[in-house]
């Protein structure tokens, strides 16, 4: 059976399986596309956030 | 004076067009024709302007010479149907285009692939409206700073034991009781279930040493005086209200105990936090 078809018999065939699944992803994708947009923010300001920069000023405080 | 009325001048509309070279239109009008060559000066020959046969012309009958122009004029072609013939056949439709090339190979294929476009569209837009509900229902919280401020820090290790400390959270006064194995053991042996409001002390205490409250009276709100009382807890001097060394109402008006704030225990650091 081709790869169309197990998609469609699985998934698409159903609504009381389409929506609940519709929710579920959109669940998961928001969790993933938080994260990816997080991950692509860190990494474009690499060196310029707190948490990047905080082990210069918190070990000078703790020596102090 | 009848007749004013008809003798109106009527102007009527020029019946011929004039063309841009300014020459009156006139279709019927065939201003090719020439005249006969000589004119009456010779053998007058056939007129060029001649009208052919078939268009009508004057004919001679038994009641004498008779004018007849054909309107349905006689086919020139042949009027039979072909039967052999070289041109493309006849379609039912001849206007509508191909679209062989467009369609789908494969019928399970294109189903699977308009379904996932659905679903795709329909993953996005739930996403959307949850992530805008949310971000919505964000707005309605505390921000951190507002946070910042709503918590209460104090050093447990500056309380001695059995002494009260009043801070204040929120603009109202709490409670602090470092309590002594005394009173925890009588507070603990009250016969709590006959109270006003009964609580046993377990309920109100996270650790039995020590006693974290809100020092506002449940009757009318005022500020009840710590170590005092016919209980050995507090007494408020507005309306005569007891509490015992649990803040449980003992005697007087106050209809409540009182009343227990969130806290947590920061073992680590010996602190507690308020709120």
């Amino acid at each position: 059976m081709p790869f169309s078809t197990t998609l469609y018999n699985t998934f698409f065939r159903r609504n009381s399986i389409f929506v609940p699944t519709l929710f579920v992803g959109a669940f998961a994708f928001g969790i993933g596309f938080d994260s990816g947009v997080t991950a692509f923010f860190d990494r474009w300001n690499k060196g310029k956030q707190w948490k990047d920069i905080r082990h210069k000023y918190v070990e000078a405080a703790e020596e102090e | 004076m009848a007749f004013n009325g008809l003798k109106k001048a009527v102007t009527l509309t020029p019946c011929v067009r004039t063309l841009p070279s300014g020459v009156p239109a006139a279709p019927l009008l065939n201003l090719a024709a020439r005249a006969p060559a000589d004119h009456g000066h010779g053998a007058s020959g056939p007129r060029v302007d001649v009208t052919p046969r078939w268009a009508g012309g004057v004919s001679r009958s038994s009641s004498g010479l008779a004018s007849k122009s054909y309107v349905t004029l006689p086919s020139t072609t042949p009027s039979t149907a072909r039967f052999l013939h070289t041109s493309v056949a006849v379609k039912d439709a001849p206007q509508v285009p191909d679209f062989s090339h467009y369609r789908a190979n494969d019928n399970d294929t294109n189903r699977a692939f308009s379904y996932f476009m659905v679903g795709s569209l329909g993953l996005i837009s739930a996403s959307v409206a949850k992530s805008t509900v949310a971000e919505f229902l964000k707005t309605m919280s505390a921000s951190a700073d507002v946070l910042a401020l709503a918590k209460v820090e104090i050093e447990l290790a500056t309380i001695p034991e059995g002494k009260n400390v009043i801070v204040k959270w929120r603009g109202k006064p709490v409670f602090i009781r470092h309590r002594t194995q005394a009173e925890i053991d009588e507070a603990r042996e009250t016969n709590w279930q006959s109270l006003r409001d009964p609580e046993s002390d377990e309920q109100r205490v996270k650790k039995p040493e020590w006693l974290i409250m809100l020092g506002v009276c449940t009757h009318l709100g005022c500020v009840p005086i710590g170590e005092s009382g016919d209980y050995g807890g507090w007494f408020c001097p507005c309306h005569g209200s007891h509490y015992d060394i649990s803040g449980r109402a003992r005697k007087g008006p106050a209809p409540l105990n009182l009343e227990i704030p969130a806290y947590e225990f920061n073992d680590a650091e010996g602190k507690v936090v308020i709120g």
